[in-house]
Order: structure tokens, then sequence, then C-alpha cells
């Protein structure tokens, strides 16, 4: 005891890696070491039928996963539901904290109603998404519109199935961006609104000139990790639509499970996935640039 | 001063009709449940006629819900419990300690922040099969706490650096306290109010995954409650009205410890959004 060094305050010293090692340990072994296998099985033969014999086959895999159309809708799809939920995210989630800021009495169980459907599993939401929308006499949708005198609609085409799935997303998600959104707005200084309140603003003006501006922190989060959970889409589609009808609603994930895991096209769904990986990073790299140009902008 | 009350009371009706709709789904979920397919097809948004617990009784016994609840319940709680202790040992280690190193191990944990653990799921596959793991709860919570550390790890370190002085250390450290101990007595309560958002969200995160368990859940005995839900879903066509108390069952626990817990959880989403 005599011969340690003896640690001041908030030092750990050698104590350092005793804290750090267990959490490190699971995450090297379960994210990091799955990652660097990616990028390795990306560039073998690797299937169920040859699962230790490995051979280095350059670019193949990627070539073919560039070459196979439902790899393609796939990305497409996804890249167009990331950006639709987390536009609306925005566009519906940041006017209603707006509103429920405002000095209503109902605020906090209009809050909580609103934030309701994030708590439930996407797949489960997804199956009871599919009765409300069913086209057979039981959807609830279809119901109310026969019973006003109108007719069926299908919100399973091939060229509205992601679409509607997209639209139960948005009912979903919309409460969890607010909750972000109202974070932000109770950190702003009243004393702002007053000074706008002296210069004779309108309501609309103090939204664009003083709110809006400030928002700028919870926009970002709620874009980047929008986007970036929105291309990891799986349960929903899983539970809505199982990709279908066709090919209409596969994404990313849903390809990855058939064709990598399933299918047991190993090598190929690691090529899919190292392509899945540069474009999240490319996403998220453009969001933090373009969010710092319209932060910059507004100083 | 009129005028203003009076439009904030129509906001108010106006935003009180818009959550009615929004909840309007919800409220299907729990009518259909009570209901045979012919009254929900009839009356869809009506009260249902009579309370039979016939269906949920029925659902209760397909979903073999109290296994398939114990096995969420333990993935959820133990992989909560992990990463409240190793992300918080951690995240103060980050904190106090300034070198090369530590800067270098930081950066690692950050970088999972933006690379989604799907990108991996052929390797992983491969990796908790020859550490045989497959088909164990063990291999389900790993990979939760691996997925969920690095935005815990950030939380925790943001906190101690902001608000943990390190003089409540100095008068421990004099006193002769270890490390350790020093860490779980002094440092480790004052943490509550991050761990309480690191419980809520990695809560969240963990009883909703779908994806490990599918992965490495096979047999029946170790599966969890959403994989009994998919697996019983195809089975009802007729008696559709049959699959609605499955899906209750399958949000209840969260809808419970949502409306007891409500403000709790809002707080907490926003505080972990805001800082991550």
């Amino acid at each position: 005891m005599t011969k340690k060094k003896k640690l001041r305050a908030g030092e750990l010293g050698k104590y350092f890696f005793l804290f750090i090692i267990p959490a490190l340990a699971i995450y090297l072994i379960f994210s990091i070491t799955p990652f660097l296998y990616t990028i390795y099985f990306s560039f073998t033969d690797y299937t169920d039928m040859n699962p230790v014999n490995l051979h280095f086959v350059g670019l193949k895999n990627y070539i073919k996963v560039f070459d196979t159309p439902l790899m393609m809708t796939a990305i497409k799809n996804s890249v167009i539901y990331a950006i639709l939920l987390t536009g609306f995210q925005v566009v519906l989630g940041l006017p209603l904290a707006v509103v429920l800021n405002k000095k209503l009495k109902t605020k906090n169980l209009l809050r909580a109603v609103f934030f309701f459907p994030a708590v439930f599993s996407s797949l489960i939401i997804g199956y009871l998404w599919n009765f409300i929308m069913s086209s057979s006499d039981f959807g609830l949708i279809n119901n109310l519109l026969h019973q006003m005198g109108l007719g069926t609609v299908n919100f399973f085409t091939s060229g509205r199935a992601l679409y509607s799935v997209i639209f139960t997303q948005i009912w979903q998600w919309t409460g969890w961006g607010m909750v972000i959104f109202l974070a932000n707005l109770q950190s702003i200084s009243e004393d702002l609104y007053e000074a706008a309140d002296i210069d004779g603003a309108t309501g609309l003006q103090k939204f664009w000139r003083v709110t809006l501006p400030l928002m700028c922190p919870s926009v970002k989060i709620i874009v980047v990790t929008g986007l970036i959970g929105g291309m990891k889409v799986f349960d929903i589609i899983y539970s809505m639509t199982s990709g279908g009808p066709g090919n209409a609603t596969q994404t990313v994930m849903m390809v990855m499970m058939k064709k990598g895991i399933s299918d047991g096209f190993y090598s190929q769904g690691a090529a899919f996935g190292v392509i899945f990986f540069v474009i999240v990073l490319a996403i998220s790299a453009t969001m933090t640039w373009f969010m710092g140009k319209w932060s910059d902008a507004i100083q | 001063m009129k005028k203003k009350t009076r439009s904030l009371l129509i906001t108010e009706i106006v935003m009180i009709i818009i959550a009615v709709i929004w909840f309007i789904p919800i409220y299907y979920l729990i009518m259909t449940t009570l209901k045979s397919p012919q009254e929900a097809t009839n009356h869809p948004l009506a009260l249902p006629s009579s309370l039979g617990v016939e269906n949920y009784v029925n659902a209760w016994k397909n979903m073999q819900f109290p296994r398939a609840f114990a096995n969420t319940f333990i993935i959820t709680a133990s992989a909560v419990l992990l990463v409240v202790i190793l992300g918080s040992m951690a995240g103060y280690a980050l904190a106090r300690t300034k070198t090369k190193y530590s800067m270098a191990i930081f950066l690692l944990f950050l970088a999972g922040l933006t690379v989604p653990f799907q990108m991996n799921i052929v390797s992983l596959y491969r990796i908790v099969k020859n550490l045989h793991l497959m088909n164990t709860l063990f291999a389900v919570i790993l990979v939760d706490v691996a997925i969920n550390t690095p935005q815990s790890i950030f939380l925790f370190k943001e906190f101690v650096e902001s608000t943990v002085p390190k003089e409540l250390e100095e008068a421990a450290s004099i006193d002769g306290c270890s490390v350790i101990k020093r860490f779980f007595m002094i440092v480790f309560p004052l943490l509550k109010s991050v761990i309480s958002t690191v419980v809520i969200l990695i809560t969240l995160n963990v009883w909703n995954e779908f994806m490990t368990p599918l992965l490495f859940l096979q047999s029946r005995e170790n599966d969890v409650i959403l994989q009994e839900v998919t697996r019983n879903i195809g089975q009802f066509s007729t008696d559709w009205t049959a699959l609605f108390p499955m899906l209750m069952l399958g949000v209840a626990p969260l809808m419970i410890f949502y409306v007891f817990m409500q403000k709790y959880i809002i707080a907490g989403v926003a505080a972990g959004g805001v800082k991550g």
C-alpha cells in the first residue's frame, strides 16, 4: 500500500483499464469484429455450400449486387422511406411541438397521446395497420368508406404499398420528433419572444425569425437519426407487406435477411452490407455538413 | 388579452380533436379484442356488446404468453443492467482520463453510433455460431448490449464531465477508498438522472428489438413475445378478431409501463435525444 502511487481525486491511473475493459470487450467481440469480418467476407466466395475454404474473388460480389435489380429496388425503397419519414417527422412534429408548448390546459395529456404509438413495436403496429387498411370487408378504413357510400380503396397495390407503410410510420414516429423538439423549445429564452413582441412581430414572423433558427440542434438530431434509422427499416415491412406485392416494398434489410441469411449467399449479403454502410455514411456526412452550413448561415 | 384566451381555447379544441383521431388505431385495437368477427365488421368503432375474455384466454395459451414474457423480460432486464453498469464505468473512466489511448477508445465507441449493426448480420450470425451461443438468450443479450453501449457511454461521459464534481471524490480518496468502491459508493448514486434516461431508452430498444431474436433464437422455448405474435398470426383467417388479443398482449407490457411512467419516459427520450 505504501509503495503505490497515491491517486488524486478523479484519477484512475491503471484502474482505467479495469473500468473500460468489460464494455470494450463486448463491443469489440459483437460490433467491431463483425464489422471487419463483413468487409473480409464481401471479397470472398463464402456461401453455405462453401463455408470453410474461402477464396479471394475481388469485386465480384459488389458487381453482383449492382447487377441484381432486387437489390437496387431495395436500396431505392429504403432511401424513399427514410427521406419521406424524416421529412414528415420534422414538418409535422415541429409545428405540433410549437402548439403543445403553449399554455394549454390539456397539454400534458395531448403530448402523452401523440407520443403513445412510439412506445410500441413497429412489428405489431404493422399487423394492426394491416387490418385497418385491408380491402376485405373488415378493413376499418374501407368499412368506413363503404358506410359513407364510397368505393373500396386498395392501399396495397404495387404503386401505393410503400406509401401506405410510410403513412403508418409517420403516425407512429411524429410524437417522437415532437418530444425532441419540445425539449429544444423549452430551452429558448422567453426574453427573445418579448423582444420580438416589442418590435411588433406577428406569430408567424416569430416562428420563422426566432423559433426556427434556434431549433437547429433538434432538427439536426431528428434528420440524422431519422435518415439512418429509416435506412434500416425492417420490422414494419416484415409485418405489413413482407416486401410485396411482387418486390414493390423490398428494403435493404428485408433483402439482406433473405439473401444473406436464409438463402445462404453469405458473401453477397456481406457486400450488400458494406454498400449499405457506405450509403449511411454518405447520408450522415452530407446531412452533418448541410446542417452545419445552416447553423452558420443563421448566426 | 381576452382575444388571446379565446384563440388559446380554439387551439385547444382543435388539438383535442386531432388527438382523438390520432388515438383511433389504438382504441380500435383495444375494442376489437373483445368482439366477434361479425360484430367487429358491422360496428368497428362501437363499444363491444359484451366483455368476453375468451379471446384473451385463447391468445394467452396459443402464444405461451408466460414463457414468452419471461424470455423477453430476462433479455431486456439483463441487457439494461449490463449497459447501465458497464456503460457507466466506461463513461466515467473516459470522462476522467484524458490520454491518447482514452481518446482513441472513445472515438471507437462513437463510431458505433453511425455503423448500423444490421450491415453485419452475416458475420454476427457466424460469430455467434462459432461461440456456441446460437439459440441462447445469452446471444441476444450480448449483441443487444453491444448495440446499445455506444449511446450510453456517450450519455454517461457527458453527464460525469458536466455535473459530477471532482471535489467529492477528493474527500473519498483521503479516506482511502479504493477506486472501485469510490465509483460505486460516491459517483454512481450521483448518476441517477442519466441512469433513468439510459434505462428508459434501452428498455424501449431491447424490448421492441425483433431482428436479434429472429436471428439467434430458433427454438420455440427460447423465443420472445414478438416472435410468438408472428408465429401465430398466419393461423387464423376466418376468426380474425382472435388475433387482436395477441397484438394487445404483445404491446400490453410496454403500454402499462408507459401509462405509469409516462412523465419519465417522455423526459428520458427528450434528454437522450438532445444530448445523443
